[in-house]
């Protein structure tokens, strides 16, 4: 389900590039939305559907990365071996990356590659050189921020059930306060409240596109490194081979 | 002979609370037994000599390596925590072989160790069960396997009897003592005085955090033995009892407790006490319903120790 939109994306390069086969399904002139270009591309990494999904993922497959750990008292056999905390920590998080990256890196490529393959040339390459590095970069901090934002929760308890539910709820909830804050004060520096809005900032002036919010978009760059920095931060002192009880 | 761990004023506080305080000793190939009273600092000291907690003050070193950060060292170290550790969805066999992936050892040997681990704690009949079906017996015994499984030269053992039979503690007991023959060096810690005595003859006795004394444990045995013993009999004619007991010289007190109608004696010669008791019994017609020891433990003796 999670690649649902890849999909639907995919099928679209090609009708983009097959228009005169599909003219029957086109009423008038309506076709700017098969038009492949950045906006395109910021289209699909950036749409609701999509960090949704990626949230699932996280609830599901991150959700008891360190906490079922910490629920084994597993962490005290681990670090009595010649494991570093850092090993450890990079090695929860390749599982996310693992993931998300099947959601971002590689269908933002596949998509690139496919347009060219399609389209028999080398336009699109010579129009947007700088494109695959938007798709890389975007797919790294996007992953960087979620790996880092899930093992941290995922730290803070040994029910993975309750980090599952804090995973989806600070998402879910981060956009709703935002929707309220907007709704009372009309100001669209709430948006910096939301995690979804921020991710949608960054990702639109990645893909040199008109940012969604009327706010400018280093604030939200600033709080996506500034959350994953103190995430680190955190995990580096929660993730220890003992527990300590004061 | 030359000490295989060594620590230096070696100090740990949590926030206020007080884990280890200035601890110096060094520690000789063999078994040497932490005995102290339950939060007296043995698995604070234990997670320090094992790297897991950095010292506040002081220094700890393994065949002169300093311990913390020092990954490549834990692959000497075999340790056995007090508390369960389990994936208790997991095989014995997942548990062990899972754990010694992380010595990176290659899979042939990963086989072969976790074989040969798990023969010696004698599961290899069991390897294919999920953890969850062990008894308490055979999860101490798998603990030890994962311990001893990467053929470490140090072994720390926290609790290792803890909760088990008295034939799962003689399996423990009689594995321990097999290592100890190898010339390894075992760090067996245990809150149970005769536990530890049937393992070794060296003791460290720890207690509120610093070390109370160290050596032999025949020392240690003196030094119990003049503490004052309290034993609580109940037996149909405990006044007669009373007046019997009266006139020996081992016994310092004698009085009643009405609420468990029970006798109390106080002696300062365990042995003569109880070498008198059954015959006292037997000539006096008596008919013994119990006999305790209200303070036969660590906790009486080391507050006897401390006062004195």
């Amino acid at each position: 389900m999670t690649l649902i939109p890849a999909i639907v994306w995919l099928v679209g390069i090609y009708i983009s590039e097959r228009l005169e086969d599909f003219q029957f399904m086109v009423r008038g002139d309506q076709t700017e939305f098969l038009n492949v270009n950045p906006t395109y591309f910021k289209t699909y990494f950036t749409n609701d559907f999509l960090l949704f999904m990626m949230i699932m993922i996280l609830v599901f497959c991150g959700a008891g990365l360190i906490s079922d750990d910490l629920k084994h008292n597993a962490l005290q056999l681990y670090f009595a071996r010649p494991l570093k905390k850092r090993d450890y920590l990079f090695g929860k998080a390749a599982v996310i990356f693992f993931f998300l990256f099947i959601l971002t890196l590689v269908p933002g490529l596949v998509f690139f590659i496919m347009k060219m393959i399609f389209a028999g040339n080398f336009k699109f390459f010579a129009s947007y050189p700088w494109l695959p590095l938007s798709v890389i970069v975007y797919s790294a901090l996007l992953t960087a921020f979620f790996s880092l934002y899930t093992l941290l929760l995922s730290s803070i308890g040994k029910n993975r059930r309750y980090v599952a539910i804090l995973i989806f709820g600070i998402y879910i909830f981060s956009d709703i306060f935002y929707g309220i804050f907007y709704g009372i004060f009309r100001s669209h520096y709430f948006s910096l409240l939301s995690i979804k809005a921020n991710i949608q900032q960054v990702g639109a002036v990645l893909f040199n596109q008109r940012t969604p919010q009327d706010v400018p978009w280093i604030y939200s760059l600033l709080i996506i490194l500034g959350i994953s920095a103190l995430s680190g931060f955190m995990l580096k002192k929660k993730v220890k081979g003992v527990e300590i009880i004061k | 002979m030359t000490a295989v761990i060594q620590t230096q004023k070696l100090s740990k506080w949590y926030g206020n609370v007080l884990g280890l305080s200035d601890v110096t000793l060094q520690i000789e190939p063999g078994i040497t037994g932490l005995l102290g009273p339950n939060g007296a600092g043995k698995s604070t000291f234990l997670k320090l000599i094992t790297g897991q907690i950095k010292p506040n003050i002081g220094k700890v070193s393994i065949n002169g390596q300093r311990v913390w950060n020092n990954y490549s060292l834990f692959s000497q170290v075999g340790f056995c925590p007090e508390q369960d550790s389990f994936y208790e969805e997991m095989t014995g066999w997942q548990f062990v072989t899972n754990l010694l992936k992380l010595h990176h050892f290659r899979p042939d040997e990963i086989e072969n160790k976790a074989e040969k681990a798990l023969e010696i704690v004698e599961l290899s009949n069991d390897k294919d069960r999920v953890i969850r079906s062990y008894s308490r017996g055979m999860r101490q015994r798998l603990k030890f396997a994962q311990a001893i499984a990467h053929d470490p030269n140090i072994i720390i053992l926290d609790e290792p009897l803890n909760g088990l039979d008295p034939l799962g503690r003689r399996k423990i007991i009689r594995l321990i003592k097999e290592y100890k023959s190898e010339g390894r060096t075992i760090v067996v810690s245990s809150h149970v005085l005769p536990e530890i005595e049937a393992m070794t003859k060296k003791i460290i006795l720890i207690h509120q955090g610093k070390i109370f004394a160290q050596g032999d444990i025949h020392y240690i045995r003196d030094l119990i033995e003049t503490h004052p013993h309290i034993v609580s009999i109940k037996c149909s004619h405990p006044r007669l009892l009373a007046e019997k007991f009266i006139h020996q010289d081992f016994v310092s007190k004698v009085y009643f407790d009405p609420k468990k109608n029970a006798l109390l004696v106080e002696t300062n010669n365990r042995d003569t006490f109880f070498a008198l008791l059954p015959s006292l019994f037997v000539e006096n017609k008596i008919d013994v319903e119990e006999i305790t020891s209200p303070d036969d433990n660590l906790q009486a003796v080391f507050d006897y120790l401390i006062g004195k």
